[in-house]
């Protein structure tokens, strides 16, 4: 087992050493001056050249890759341009919104999703298998923008019942997850459909079934444990495109979370912002998949010996 | 990092029926995107209609109304499916070479190359990809071209995974070790041997790829990152209109529905071939 844990953890570093150099790489070929977008376009070369001496602009790639490593290490992914503040405060600040909004669409349409997963694949026959593919095929296929807008136009302009966007209240809360939601659910339901469904035709479901256990505990227990290790896989991939759909709804909404930050860093072109929350939304990444992986152990001891 | 099935892989069902549909609908979308010009007598980007009149609501001489600078939805909403065809086709285009390139020699090579290889795909797993493309498309200069080559060099991992999986099982036929017994080298076995094997799995990925990258492309579009203007895009034209949807509902509708629509038909396409495919092998 520890053999197991180690092996994982000295994947994941090796990772993120990997988005480290990516992302730093990738800031450095902006054409953009930093200089010139915090000093403005006017400035004299004296300032600019004074601030590119301050930031280290001067210095070798190599040297200045070692410094933004040691900052890191010390917890400083450095100051937003534009306005100053540490990054990394910058960040804090915005990830309760996020995760507030992230937290509840992914519960929402996970939990909805195993329910009417388990539902379909406990009644499964040709026409419901064909239903639950079309449904969640078209599901799918509907861009997360332009269903936060035409809910918007529905209950926000239509019957006046939500608010157009914005944040701070439960009724904020509720078309913003629910757009994020609806994707997480067809994604779940289906796989959940079928991965459980596959489970209920082996023989030790039939035995179970044959010793009188009760439907529930049949769907609930005996088959949905074996269909786990998929579905948590599923679910720390999923992480990844969680990232995806938060920047989209949180636009769609003028959501004050990690996404907007990002899109709006972006077009300012702070580019420590911009790596900040690249390198944050990459580390939760990698940290959700370590979990899983590690759960796995705890899930299934055999993977363990893998 | 585990690997992970496709959602609804591998479940039995009418096949021939979800690909005939899907068909259809990518055919519909291809026509519409190369008969465009004779389909509507507008040109996408002239102002047809004098634009302090308002957006004029769908019907006469206006199948889906004008939008708020008076241009004609129709003729934007039909020649925007070229753009996204054109987006999407590329993309996929550059996903499929990078992952069938890297599956292959990941899965034929194997050992440290593979190792690395595969570490690379968990390192672009990784990243948040929006957020990258959101990164790219700022940094390189706007063009038709960069858009559809950005998304394609973020999204080939999918075609590497599955693509290496193949090969692992193909090279330990008997065909393989007997052509590499006979002296055959490397590129001959992988190139006449493994290649056409990987083939068919390759055509599922790249209907599934197709609606990937028109989906990726719409949300850069909305952001106001993807092909540059006065191109027309469906994801732009969603962004454009989002702040009249109260007076003009059908400028955010129309385009939305022909983005779903174009990859409810791609993704019809892939999971119809899926078993086709499966069936033969």
């Amino acid at each position: 087992m520890i053999g197991y844990v180690l092996r994982r953890i000295l994947r994941a570093s090796t990772t993120l050493l990997g988005t480290t150099l990516i992302i730093f790489v990738l800031v450095r070929v902006v054409p953009a001056d930093p200089a010139v977008s915090i000093a403005g376009p006017k400035a004299d070369p004296e300032t600019l050249a004074a601030i590119r001496k301050d930031l280290g602009l001067d210095d070798p790639l190599a040297v200045q890759y070692g410094r933004y490593l040691w900052g890191l290490a010390h917890a400083d992914l450095g100051r937003s341009y534009m306005t100053g503040r540490r990054v990394a405060d910058v960040i804090a600040e915005r990830v309760p919104a996020t995760a507030l909004l992230a937290g509840t669409s992914l519960a929402l349409g996970f939990f909805v999703g195993l329910v009417v997963g388990i539902g379909t694949a406990a009644r499964r026959g040709s026409a419901i298998d064909l239903a639950v593919l079309l449904g969640t095929l078209v599901g799918l296929s509907i861009p997360t923008f332009w269903l936060g807008h035409l809910l918007v136009y529905a209950f926000g302009y239509r019957l006046h019942l939500l608010p157009l966007g914005g944040f701070g209240t439960l009724r904020h809360l509720i078309l913003p997850a629910a757009t994020l939601g609806t994707l997480h659910f067809f994604f779940y339901a289906r796989f959940v459909h079928t991965t459980v469904g596959g489970t209920l035709a082996s023989d030790y479901i039939r035995t179970a079934r044959a010793k009188g256990s009760s439907p529930l505990r049949l769907y609930f227990v005996h088959a949905l444990r074996n269909a786990l290790i998929p579905i948590v896989t599923l679910l720390g991939l999923d992480i990844a495109a969680l990232m995806s759909g938060v920047v989209l709804t949180e636009t769609v909404f003028n959501w004050p979370g990690l996404g907007r930050l990002a899109v709006q860093a972006v077009f300012n072109l702070d580019i420590p912002l911009v790596a900040g929350t690249v390198l944050f939304s990459a580390v939760l990444v990698l940290a959700a998949n370590l979990t899983v992986d590690l759960l796995y152990g705890v899930i299934d001891p055999r993977v363990q010996r893998g | 990092m585990a690997e992970a099935t496709p959602p609804g892989l591998g479940a039995a069902r009418p096949s021939r029926r979800l690909l005939a549909t899907g068909l259809a609908l990518v055919g519909i979308l291809v026509v519409v995107a190369g008969a465009a010009r004779w389909l509507t007598r507008y040109d996408p980007d002239a102002i047809v209609v004098a634009s302090y009149r308002g957006p004029v609501a769908p019907g006469g001489d206006h199948l889906l109304g004008t939008d708020t600078l008076g241009r004609d939805v129709w003729a934007r909403l039909a020649y925007g499916a070229q753009t996204s065809l054109f987006v999407g086709s590329l993309a996929m285009g550059v996903s499929l070479a990078i992952g069938l390139t890297t599956g292959l020699a990941a899965g034929y090579f194997g050992g440290v190359t593979d190792g690395a290889l595969m570490w690379v795909v968990d390192l672009v797993l990784t990243m948040p990809s929006l957020l990258l493309l959101i990164v790219l498309a700022t940094v390189l200069p706007p063009s038709i071209l960069t858009i559809p080559l950005v998304i394609g060099a973020i999204g080939w991992t999918t075609f590497a995974r599955t693509v290496r999986g193949e090969v692992l099982t193909l090279r330990e036929r008997d065909y393989v070790t007997a052509a590499r017994a006979l002296g055959a080298s490397h590129g001959r076995i992988i190139f006449r041997h493994l290649l056409p094997g990987v083939l068919p799995g390759v055509l599922v990925l790249a209907a599934l790829g197709m609606s990937g990258a028109i989906v990726v492309d719409a949300g850069l579009s909305y952001l106001g990152l993807g092909v540059p203007l006065p191109t027309p895009s469906w994801g732009r034209m969603v962004s454009d209109a989002q702040t009249y949807i109260a007076v003009a509902p059908w400028l955010v509708v129309a385009p939305g529905a022909a983005i779903a629509v174009a990859v409810v038909g791609f993704n019809l396409v892939g999971y119809g071939l899926i078993d086709l495919v499966g069936r033969q092998t």
